[in-house]
This record gives structure tokens, C-alpha cells and sequence, in this order.
């Protein structure tokens, strides 16, 4: 994976204080950012240029975008319905953090700036275009199945998925992750989940038919299975059929685990791209969210230019049913 | 004396699809791999439906089902495959060893079981 060249990244640019504009544009010119606007400043429209443009890489929002305030929240919280693969940028007025706001709301934003801390913006969207090297409809994707393979394991809990965001560190979060090879014609890498060991066991044994006898063995044969599940989607949504590479006459590399520092190296420096889904039981949704992560990398083949989705099969929603012969 | 045997290697799919089939009133016994659901089978000749996985260690399902048909010459038992796997070119190997259906992951018993029912009647 080569990212040494970067690529200019669409943003649409939901700011509309006067003064702010040059240095607006001066600062997306630096960022290799190419900023859009809407015509007009309602949110019918905004959600119209939303869905013309599937090639975004993130936005740039005004708290009190079209001069009214706190109405940055209420579009921000449409634009994460419809596009929650979207990382959010939040312009505030007094303070460069997402302070003042609920739980939820905050998880919308990658981060929130003034026009005194546009570093830290920078810095943000260095860590969240994705884009620009995963290809928006292959996250969408991604976070669409992984949603569904634990929602159909872990019953009874809500899953949230957070606006992704890459990473080059390699760091392992938790105590239990697991670990998949994902082969194609135009990308070759791993999956990683990885979670804590504590807080998964108590939500599984808090679920209707859990119970104190679940044990760690259950933890990870369910992690396991989530892993297996999101695999074989991934293989039948993205991997065409008859293509798939032959994985005896190609390179590998040494994967390196330092158990000591939870640390693990794929041998390259390449950006992991990272989900975070947030599992809670349905029955106390005020209750302690359980994260898991999810990162994916290609280090050894990455052609994004060849990446498709098959036509031709069943969607994951469709899963589950018999087809008989 | 079992009607279903579930062939998977994650305890997490066996038991819960052996759960769901028992509280439907089915008798079931389970196996690990394609190794282990061959002697299971062997064992048991009141077996009239296989429930299996694809991609498992030791043996996999789709050579399971070439060995029950061959090597245990048993062409009466009903197989079914249960897996994450879509692609045709399995699918065809699986109709070319004799297999019943296919079911993609995730299992969901409710869809199915009037038809698992007919199958072990």
C-alpha cells in the first residue's frame, strides 16, 4: 500500500460565517481538501447533496450552521443517520471540545475545533479521511455487515458503529482479539476484533438465557464466530467468485506479537483502518457500553483501483434462509 | 439415538443451533469437524438429517459429504450445509456430492424448521 502521494479529499463544508471563509479555503487547500458547499442552507438540501455525492470524505460543520443556533446537532444527527460512515467535523464557538453535549451526540463528531485550534482539526483529519485510501462504499459496507454478524449473535443488544478512523499504531486493545487472513483479487491483509474480556462475559451473561455459568471458552467461541461471520460476508459481497488469489504462491510475511507491550506488527506502516461498534443490551440502554474494534490491514496487496462489489449475490440480510437443490 | 446430526466447529453455532432444534422437539447429537461427524454418522443409523459447516479444520463439510456418500456408502441421509460461504462453484460441488440445500450464515431456525421437520420425517 502506497499512501505517500496523497489524494485530495472531498469535504462538504456546512460553515457559513462570513468572516470565516478565506481562511476556510486556505486551510483546505493545505489539507489537500476540496471543499463543496450547498446552495442553499436548509436541511432538505443538505441531505440532497448528501446523497449526490457518494465520494465524500468528511464534513466540516458549523454548530449554528444557517444562522441558527444549535442547529449543527440537529443536522449533524440526520447526516449521521444517513451517512454514519461520515466523520464530522464540529466548528464551536467558545470551546474546542465536544463538551456540554450528551453521550451520543459527541460519539457523532471526529472532533470538535475553533478557528483558534484548527491544528487539532488538522491533526483529526489526518486520523479520519479514510477516504482516501478506502474506498467509501467498502467501509459503508464493512460496517454494515459486522453491525448484522453481532447483532445475530449477541441477541438482545443494540449495536452502534462510530464514524471509522485510521490508525498507524499497533497497539492491541483488551485481552481477547481474534484474527483472520482476508484474500482477494484486489486486497490481501487481515481482520482483527479485538475486546475486553471482563465487559463482553458480563454482557453476554446479562442477555436473556445468559447466566453466571458463561465462561471465557463461551467469550471466544463467540468472538470467533463473529469473526467467521463477518468473513464469509465480506468474502461474498467483495471477493469475486473464480478470482479469489492462490494463496500457496504468495508472499507472507512475519507477524510479530509482543504479548508484554499488546503489541502486534503486520511488517508494514501502512494506516489500519479502525470501526468501533458499541454493544449494549436492549433491556438497560442506560447501561455501560461494551466497545469492539475492529481494524483491517491490507499490507500485503492493496489495489482499491480493482475493488467491486458482486453484483450478484445475496445481500447478508437475505442470510439465513434455505435454498434447497 | 439421534434424527439431526450439526456438524460445526464453533461451540457457539452447535449450540445454538442445537438448542433451537431440540426445544422443537428433535433429538440431535453434535460433532466438532468433518472427522468426527463421519464417526457420528456411523455410529447412529437412525440419523436422517445432516446440518453442516463448511470451512472446518481436519475435514471439511463438502469432503464430509463426498466421504458419506462414498466412502460410507450412504446415499439416504439428508444433508443440508450451514456456512458463511456463497459462492456457486461450492454450491455446485455440494449438489454434485448429493447435499439437500444450503443455508447461509447466520442460522435463523424459525425459517427453516418446518422443512428440517419434513426432512427427518
Amino acid at each position: 500500500m502506497d499512501t505517500r502521494t496523497q489524494v485530495a479529499s472531498k469535504m462538504l463544508v456546512l460553515d457559513d460565517a462570513g468572516t470565516y471563509v478565506n481562511s476556510l479555503k486556505a486551510f483546505c487547500e493545505e489539507c489537500a481538501l476540496l471543499g463543496i458547499r450547498p446552495n442553499v442552507a436548509g436541511n432538505g438540501d443538505v441531505m440532497a447533496v448528501l446523497r449526490a455525492n457518494v465520494d465524500l470524505g468528511g464534513i466540516l460543520l458549523y454548530e449554528n450552521y444557517g444562522g441558527r443556533p444549535g442547529n449543527g446537532l440537529v443536522m449533524a444527527r440526520e447526516i449521521h443517520a444517513l451517512r454514519p460512515e461520515l466523520p464530522i467535523f464540529l466548528r464551536r464557538d467558545a470551546v474546542s471540545s465536544v463538551a456540554g453535549l450528551g453521550e451520543r451526540d459527541a460519539a457523532m463528531f471526529r472532533c470538535a475545533y475553533t478557528l483558534a485550534t484548527l491544528q487539532q482539526l488538522r491533526e483529526s483529519l489526518d486520523a479520519s479521511i479514510f477516504s482516501r485510501i478506502y474506498p467509501n462504499a467498502l467501509v459503508r459496507g464493512i460496517a454494515e455487515i459486522t453491525r448484522a454478524s453481532l447483532e445475530s449473535l449477541f441477541h438482545g443488544c443494540e449495536v452502534d458503529a462510530e464514524t471509522p478512523y485510521l490508525v498507524k499504531d499497533r497497539i492491541i486493545y483488551g485481552e481477547v482479539f481474534t484474527l483472520i487472513a482476508i484474500e482477494s483479487h484486489w486486497c490481501r491483509g487481515y481482520m482483527m476484533l479485538q475486546s475486553s474480556e471482563g465487559s463482553v462475559l458480563d454482557l453476554l451473561r446479562g442477555r436473556p438465557g445468559g447466566g453466571d455459568g458463561l465462561t471465557f471458552r463461551d467469550l471466544n467461541g463467540t468472538l470467533g464466530e463473529a469473526t467467521n461471520l463477518i468473513w464469509g460476508a465480506f468474502k461474498n459481497r467483495y471477493v469475486g467468485h473464480g478470482t479469489a488469489a492462490s494463496a500457496p504462491l504468495q508472499t507472507q510475511v512475519p507477524i510479530v506479537i509482543n504479548h508484554q507491550r499488546r503489541y502486534i506488527s503486520f511488517g508494514s506502516d501502512d494506516p489500519q483502518l479502525c470501526l468501533k461498534y458499541t454493544l449494549r443490551l436492549r433491556q438497560s440502554p442506560d447501561g455501560p457500553g461494551v466497545p469492539v474494534y475492529q481494524r483491517f490491514v491490507f499490507n500485503l496487496d492493496w489495489s482499491p483501483d480493482e475493488f467491486s462489489e458482486n453484483p450478484t449475490v445475496e445481500s447478508f440480510v437475505e442470510s439465513g434462509e434455505l435454498e434447497l437443490f | 439415538m439421534a434424527q439431526v446430526l450439526v456438524v460445526d466447529d464453533s461451540s457457539t453455532v452447535r449450540n445454538e443451533v442445537c438448542d433451537f432444534l431440540k426445544n422443537n422437539g428433535l433429538a440431535v447429537t453434535a460433532a466438532v469437524d468433518g472427522n468426527d461427524g463421519l464417526a457420528k454418522l456411523k455410529a447412529d443409523p437412525a440419523i436422517k438429517l445432516v446440518l453442516s459447516d463448511v470451512n472446518m479444520p481436519n475435514m471439511d463439510g463438502l469432503t464430509m459429504v463426498e466421504k458419506i456418500r462414498g466412502d460410507l456408502k450412504n446415499a439416504a441421509v439428508n444433508v443440508i450445509m450451514l456456512t458463511t460461504e456463497n459462492s456457486p462453484a461450492m454450491k455446485e460441488r455440494g449438489k454434485a456430492a448429493g447435499i439437500k440445500g444450503w443455508i447461509v450464515k447466520p442460522f435463523n431456525g424459525a425459517a427453516v424448521i418446518a422443512t428440517l421437520k419434513k426432512l427427518v420425517a
